[in-house]
């Protein structure tokens, strides 16, 4: 079923070429399609799954930067709020100066090596405070009661705290924002109770400088949350708090999983989740859908490229595989046709290869070479028939007339009849002469007429009462090459079957002449003539074979024409009782066969 | 024949490969936006207003996002109508696809801005608009909103026969007339014990003066409202140094640095704020979608907050009157004298 579909399909192109072309082109457009296919499919999944591997690498590594930054500053929150100098001067005696001096040296020191700490201090609940250098005046409104990182580092268990990004207002004049790490001071003097907070304030930037260090595509981005699913740092924080952009927190937080996608739109965005126990908070890696999608169009983009590349050149290929295989065919068969039409020459094909159409090739070419050698051997052998045939048909001269011709020459000779002896015999020898000796082929129409002549001569001889003869023939065609043994037995046609049965003498008129560029030998007599069926019998072979001389006017005719052509030769004019008319035509000039 | 079908052939190949390379450019090139041109004329550029700072910042953050260039030219001072006009001419003669303004003068600007509209400039009012309405977009707080905040509020911490005087900010002037009839209905029955109206010029030192003048004239006042920055702060200032912060409550509109020291400090009860990051971002987000041809809103309302000592520790209301710059590298904004 299957094939004869196929062989249906392919049976409607009109050459092998384009049926093998369409072939191969199919086969190879449908394995880039289906490659290609499969690929574009398998891209989107793997730039998803590669981007979401690489993003987690990179907010893994943001958050492990966060940590040991933030590791950094408990060290120091460590150090600090462990120092003697801190209890003696929050909670020992008033105006301790040199555990004041003492601090204030330790804290200008942090201050100076590190740019990203924007405040530190220690502050007691009795209100003894130590900021910065000890400069700055305080913010005398602010009622610290009212500030989270204070309160929950006093009322929070051990452990140093970190604020979300908040405004640090402590310091009169300045309301920086801030990421604030606290811990809680103990007054060993007072039973270990916290009476006292140490803080230390990182500028925002330092966060997030740390989240912009790392690129997530070109629009994707990082942002951090707290604990609570409160944002410690976001590139569009502004935009988010006034409900210009939104971000998806409350999946985040439930997301159990590294990586969630919030939808499937373009809009929709990937979040990868890394979440540190340390700090407590969430580094989200961001990327949009629409960028990731982007990317694979890029990918699916160069995959069409190289598909529609491969496409052209699996075109090309098959164009060509198509052209090698029918080439030599093709070459065989333009080759084949030439033959056909009879051209031999260039006929013979160059063999390109030694597979089956080689060898058809070379098959091919030893037949045509055997035709051709067949041909031309045939053409010989023709050639040779006709001539030995012309040969035969000329030699032949009627045995009867010579007998004839011999006893008339004994009568003669008895009736002492010299002269007409001498004539007759010379007139004799010359015909046998011209009959036998001459091996020419073709002869003057001079010749011929002389021939006729002489043989005319001796039949006068013979009929004495019945026959006259007259010859007239233009001296122009004389030199016209004419084959030989032609007037000769139209005449003995027209003595044998026209004058022979008349009563009265007869009269035999032969005229040459020119005509049309033509030359036309007449043979008139004025005998008993032909009726219309003689007439149509006249070139029949039996008939005239049997009355005459063995060349008769069939012979005569189909040399004529064998040598000229058809178009020339005898035709035959005659009324019964009035005489016959025998016309011989051949061509005028003929100077090249002469 | 044979060659006319290989040209043929040759041709096919070669257009199919063009077209695909062609779609395939074409269908993402076409993606890829013009970058817009947008001057936007505020009516001051102040490192104390942290009301204009917000809001510039706004305008730069959403050129940023969507894909536009933003200028800013800035009066000095707010109310230099003078200046502003010659800032508005500047901008015409640079011919931007829009220009985004705020207009300080509720009449004067009308010829210029309708000479830029017959050049093609698309003109968007931010925060305040002129009598005609000659304005694609206009994005402004609802100023009656503000003043009907306000007066709730107000209400609250009064008592029903309490007075109350107003100090408002220039007479006329469109905000300065909707903040009142909007904190008139705010205060609801109290609205008869408003006691005199005044207008500082969106001065401090006249405000100031002005609540001295009217302290002395009433001394059972129990209210100043003020109706702007400046006249908010110029009543505070006045409270807080005639020492009566405890009699005189002071409520305002918009905030400051010594604004926001005011509420700490107990001066202010309470602060209507505008969200004027969020005017300025959806100023420029607008009138880039309508340059965009996309669909946009004509009039945005871009909404306002009280702020009380209450509440202004929240992680929210900081974000509001601490403005924070989260944009690397901030334009530059071109001031009156370059």
């Amino acid at each position: 079923m299957k094939k004869i579909t196929t062989a249906k399909l392919f049976g409607q192109f009109k050459s092998i070429q384009s049926a093998i072309f369409a072939a191969v082109s199919v086969l190879l457009l449908s394995a880039v399609l289906i490659i290609t296919g499969i690929s574009m499919r398998y891209t989107k999944k793997s730039i998803f799954d590669n981007s979401s591997m690489y993003t987690q690498n990179i907010i893994r590594q943001m958050n492990q930067n966060i940590d040991s930054y933030i590791a950094y500053m408990e060290n120091i929150a460590y150090m600090i709020s462990s120092n003697e100098d801190v209890q003696d001067y929050l909670f020992g005696d008033e105006d301790n100066a040199n555990a004041r001096g003492r601090l204030l040296k330790q804290f200008e020191t942090i201050l100076e090596s590190r740019s990203d700490i924007r405040n530190l201090g220690i502050i007691g609940i009795n209100g003894r405070k130590l900021i910065n250098d000890g400069k700055k005046s305080m913010n005398p409104d602010l009622r610290l009661d009212s500030q989270q990182w204070y309160l929950d580092a006093l009322q929070k268990p051990e452990g140093p705290l970190l604020t979300s990004s908040h405004v640090q207002h402590i310091i009169s004049g300045e309301r920086p924002w801030v990421i604030t790490l606290s811990r809680g001071i103990r007054n060993f003097s007072n039973g270990g109770e916290k009476e006292g907070v140490f803080f230390i304030d990182l500028n925002y930037s330092a966060i997030s400088g740390l989240c912009d260090q790392n690129t997530i595509g070109t629009k994707g981005y990082a942002f951090i949350l707290d604990e609570y699913g409160n944002i410690v740092y976001h590139p569009q924080q502004q935009q988010l708090y006034n409900e210009l952009q939104t971000e998806n927190i409350d999946l985040v937080m439930k997301s159990d999983s590294d990586t969630v996608l919030t939808g499937t739109g373009r809009k929709d965005k990937l979040y990868s989740i890394s979440r540190s126990n340390k700090t407590g908070w969430t580094v989200v890696g961001c990327m949009i859908v629409e960028e990731l999608l982007q990317k694979s169009y890029e990918a699916q983009r160069s995959y069409v490229l190289i598909a529609a590349v491969l496409m052209i050149v699996a075109l090309l290929f098959s164009r060509q595989i198509a052209r090698s295989f029918t080439y030599p065919i093709q070459r065989l068969r333009d080759s084949m046709k030439k033959v056909q039409e009879g051209n031999f020459s260039g006929a013979d094909v160059e063999i390109e290869s030694e597979n089956e159409i080689g060898s058809l090739t070379r098959s091919f070419n030893v037949m045509t070479h055997r035709i051709q050698e067949l041909m031309e051997q045939n053409v010989r052998d023709q050639e040779a028939k006709r001539k030995s045939e012309l040969k035969a048909l000329q030699s032949q001269i009627n045995p009867h007339f010579l007998y004839n011709t011999l006893d008339s020459i004994i009568w003669m000779a008895e009736g002492k009849k010299n002269e007409e002896v001498v004539l007759m015999t010379a007139s004799l020898a010359r015909l046998l002469r011209q009959s036998i000796s001459n091996e020419d082929e073709v002869v003057p129409v001079s010749q011929e007429v002389e021939y006729a002549r002489g043989y005319l001569t001796i039949q006068k001889m013979r009929y004495k009462d019945k026959l006259e003869f007259e010859i007239s023939v233009d001296p122009s065609i004389l030199n016209i090459p004419l084959i030989k043994l032609v007037l000769q037995p139209v005449i003995e046609n027209a003595i044998y079957h026209g004058l022979k049965y008349k009563e009265s003498k007869g009269l035999l008129q032969v005229k040459g002449f020119m005509k049309d560029g033509n030359a036309v030998l007449q043979v008139i007599d004025n005998g008993v003539g032909m009726d219309e069926e003689t007439l149509a019998h006249i070139y029949d072979r039996h008939k005239v074979n049997y009355h005459s001389n063995g060349v008769g006017v069939y012979n005569v005719q189909k040399r004529l024409q064998l040598y000229y052509g058809s178009e020339y030769g005898i035709t035959y004019e005659s009324k019964k009782g009035e005489g016959t008319t025998a016309t011989i035509t051949i061509p005028g000039i003929q100077g090249g066969k002469a | 024949m044979k060659n006319y079908r290989k040209l043929l052939f040759t041709c096919v190949i070669l257009g199919v490969s063009v077209a695909i390379a062609a779609g395939v450019y074409g269908y993402h090139k076409e993606k890829t936006e013009r970058k817009l041109s947008l001057i936007y004329i505020p009516k001051v550029v102040d490192g104390t207003n942290d009301f204009w700072t917000s809001l510039i910042l706004g305008t730069q953050m959403a050129a940023k996002e969507y894909n536009a260039q933003i200028e800013i030219y800035a009066p000095k001072e707010e109310n230099d109508i003078e200046g502003q006009i010659s800032l508005l001419e500047e901008a015409i003669d640079k011919e931007p696809e829009a220009i985004l303004i705020s207009p300080s003068s509720f009449t004067e600007t009308d010829e210029l801005l309708e000479k830029a509209k017959k050049k093609g400039i698309h003109i968007s009012f931010i925060d305040s608009y002129t009598q005609t309405s000659i304005q694609d977009i206009t994005v402004a707080t609802d100023n009656v909103e503000v003043g009907e905040q306000l007066g709730k509020y107000a209400a609250s911490l009064l008592e029903p026969d309490d007075q109350i005087a107003v100090v408002a900010h220039v007479k006329g002037v469109s905000t300065a007339v909707e903040r009142e009839e909007g904190f008139r209905k705010g205060l609801g029955d109290l609205e008869k014990n408003i006691v005199d109206v005044v207008y500082c010029d969106s001065r401090y030192d006249k405000s100031y003066e002005l609540t001295m003048n009217l302290m002395k004239k009433y001394p059972d006042l129990k209210m100043v409202a003020g109706l702007n920055e400046y006249s908010s702060v110029g009543a505070a200032r006045a409270v807080k140094a005639a020492g009566v912060k405890d009699e005189i409550k002071v409520v305002g509109v918009d905030s400051s640095q010594e604004a926001v020291q005011l509420l700490e400090n107990g001066v202010f009860q309470g602060l209507v704020v505008q969200k004027a990051f969020k005017m300025g971002y959806l100023g420029v987000r607008e009138t880039i979608a309508m340059l965009r041809g996309e669909s946009y809103d004509k009039n945005v309302n871009s909404g306002c907050q009280l702020v009380t000592r209450e509440n202004m520790y929240d992680g929210e209301i900081e974000k509001l009157i601490f403005p924070f710059n989260t944009l690397k590298n901030i334009e530059t904004i071109r001031n009156q004298d370059g």
